[in-house]
């Protein structure tokens, strides 16, 4: 299921704009007219992006990385019932996810069922890397973990903090692409500048 | 000392695991290759009636010597393939070629290393720790015995260590105060380092804080309570180190409290947040007293900041941004001393190359993870603490225009031009096997 060939087959010596935009025309040179139109006619801004240093790293062993922020996608087939255990679980919880709070370090997660309730979809964008710390949830928040994960095949349970690091990286797909606004800024940190701007109004309150 | 009944196999495991340094200490490590598969074992099998075990590793003892074998070193001795690949990758392929995982770049980077360190050839390690030169002599000697009349056992380096005058180190601290409590060893923690924790965290073969056994190297007699050893090489800039106190501190006086402000303790060993303003030196020679505290009566850092050196190698109960179990991630640690005594008084940039350093043993069931997770997470990052980009003010690498943030009333105050004043130069990772697994390596030839 996981692929990572993404990064390898990527052209060693950096083009210029116009090799880019000259590679761009050949593999669109099949697209539909609209595709092709908007090559031509979008190509200013295109130039602005083919033209700047790339901003993607990767983070650990799969995954993207821009600046301190990791995208991390699974694919997750469900045990029969999971699903459904899984969907109920989410409905009852009305997006309250106090484990990854605790984490510090998720910025968002999504949950998608697809493939007609036989497989889940889950992503999420979390800083720096996943595995230092599995360990710690393995200690600190197995529960949280085993609740959801239980319903997915072969999840080996978060004690045994190996087998479920592979497992993990086993289902793990790397996305092809990755963008984030404010790559320097952690979850910690953007909560952090949430509380230092209230100060600041609150003291401009004050004063005016 | 108080005692408690032990739940570990102790004649099996090395005393280095357990037994703190003697004080004052005096010792020597030696690093060999083994050029002949069946020489080497030779040298194992004699080594091994000379290597102590951890019996009684609490009751005074005043000379011992430990082995470790790196993992080319297993290879060398002939040890199976199916054994070789049962141990973790990180072991495997050594700390050189991990330098990436564990931030060994820029000054850190392994090509600047000492030979032979990151070059293979380090195959066994040998330490002796004794309380006197005379016996530092006589331990080094029954040692040397063992090898040397084994033309395919060859020493590649040698390394005298010992206590600075007054146990300090080359920065001029009291050190090694703070140790994790293992479980089952016998005993009671002092007070102020926590519960006990789980043993499987530092030996092999007992169940770690998950509730678990961790993978253990195959076959069991092997991997069982044997443990593993990160080894690193420090040289201390002194130098740069007192530069940097008298560009941010203009008196003794001054310069002290921001020596402490960096550690986290006076250099007496006294915790600054147990003793805020003032050095107590009798605080820090009390092994009782030294290390009984939390951080609970300093939230925001104003006694002992948030990103001072022991702060960061156990936070305790600091309110840390990132899901943690500090127990996971803590490491044994033994440090050895080497070279010339600190000197307050250099400031040279010639002083900063004058051999003298620290060699640290750390050791740890998970050494090679859990030494890339406080190499990332605790020492050359800070936001883990909220301390942003900034990293650890003694061990940390530093980039250019690295800042150490203190903490105050009415304002923090930023100090600039931190430089590293530990700068790597070697390191090898080891198993330190169980008295049973170098009797088994020992015998793999057929007796």
């Amino acid at each position: 299921m996981a692929t990572q060939t993404a990064t390898a087959d990527r052209p060693k010596q950096r083009l210029t704009a116009e090799q880019k935009i000259q590679k761009l025309r050949e593999l669109y040179a099949d697209a539909p007219e609209i595709g092709k139109a908007a090559l031509e006619n979008g190509i200013r801004m295109l130039t602005e992006e083919l033209s700047a240093p790339p901003r993607a790293e990767t983070a650990g062993r799969i995954g993207l990385r821009q600046g301190k922020v990791s995208e991390l996608t699974v694919f997750l087939p469900f045990v029969k019932g999971g699903a459904k255990r899984l969907r109920g679980l989410l409905q009852l919880l009305e997006g309250n996810f106090r484990a990854a709070d605790a984490v510090g370090t998720v910025h968002d997660m999504r949950f998608v069922f697809v493939d007609d309730d036989t497989k889940l979809l889950f992503a999420t964008a979390y800083d720096g890397d996943f595995d230092p710390y599995i360990e710690d949830f393995a200690t600190k928040i197995p529960h949280a973990m085993d609740l959801w994960l239980s319903n997915c095949e072969g999840y080996p349970g978060m004690r045994s903090v190996q087998a479920a690091k592979d497992w993990i990286a086993k289902h793990q797909i790397a996305a092809e692409a990755w963008y984030v606004n404010s790559p320097n800024l952690t979850a910690p940190e953007t909560r952090r500048l949430e509380s230092v701007g209230k100060a600041v109004e609150e003291l401009l309150d004050k004063l005016g | 000392m108080a005692m408690a009944t032990p739940m570990l196999d102790l004649h099996e495991i090395q005393a280095t695991v357990l037994r703190l340094r003697p004080a004052p200490y005096f010792g020597t490590h030696v690093l060999l290759r083994v050029d002949d598969a069946q020489a080497g074992r030779e040298a194992i099998r004699r080594l091994t009636l000379h290597i102590a075990s951890a019996t009684n590793w609490w009751s005074k003892t005043n000379a011992w010597l430990a082995i470790g074998i790196s993992y080319t070193g297993l290879e060398a001795l002939g040890v199976p393939k199916e054994s070789l690949q049962s141990f973790p990758e990180a072991f495997r392929v050594g700390m050189a070629a991990r330098a990436r995982e564990l931030g060994d770049v820029g000054v850190n980077d392994p090509q600047g290393w000492e030979k032979p360190f990151g070059t293979g050839q380090v195959h066994i390690g040998i330490s002796a720790f004794c309380d006197s030169e005379e016996k530092r002599q006589r331990t080094l000697a029954i040692a040397r015995e063992q090898y040397e009349g084994l033309s395919s056992v060859r020493v590649l380096a040698r390394q005298d260590f010992g206590a600075q005058p007054g146990d300090l180190n080359p920065l001029g601290y009291k050190d090694g105060i703070d140790q994790p409590p293992v479980e089952g060893s016998g005993v009671e923690p002092l007070p102020g380092q926590g519960r006990p924790i789980k043993a499987g965290e530092f030996i092999l073969g007992y169940p770690g804080e998950a509730g678990e056994l961790l993978p253990m190297p195959q076959p069991d007699i092997l991997g069982r309570n044997g443990t593993f050893i990160g080894f690193r090489k420090y040289q201390s800039r002194v130098g740069a180190f007192n530069r940097f106190l008298h560009a941010n501190a203009s008196t003794d006086q001054e310069r002290e409290l921001l020596a402490a402000k960096l550690v986290g303790r006076w250099r007496s060993g006294a915790p600054l947040t147990l003793a805020p303003e003032v050095d107590d030196p009798a605080l820090g020679a009390d092994p009782r007293r030294n290390n009984d505290f939390d951080y609970a009566n300093d939230t925001h850092g104003r006694k002992a900041p948030f990103g001072c050196h022991i702060r960061r190698m156990n936070p305790r109960d600091t309110a840390l941004t990132r899901l943690t179990d500090v127990n996971i991630h803590r490491l044994i640690r033994r440090g050895t001393t080497y070279g010339a005594p600190y000197d307050a008084s250099a400031l040279s940039e010639a002083d900063d190359e004058v051999p003298r350093g620290a060699m640290f043993m750390f050791i740890s069931a998970k050494a090679m993870a859990t030494m890339e997770f406080l190499q990332q997470e605790w020492i050359n990052d800070g936001n883990f603490i909220g301390a942003g980009d900034e990293h650890d003010p003694i061990i940390g690498r530093q980039e250019e225009g690295a800042t150490f943030t203190i903490p105050k009333e009415p304002v923090r105050r930023r100090v600039r031009g931190i430089e590293t004043f530990n700068v790597l130069r070697g390191g090898e990772y080891f198993f330190m096997p169980s008295i049973s697994a170098l009797q088994w390596i020992a015998d793999m030839g057929g007796g």
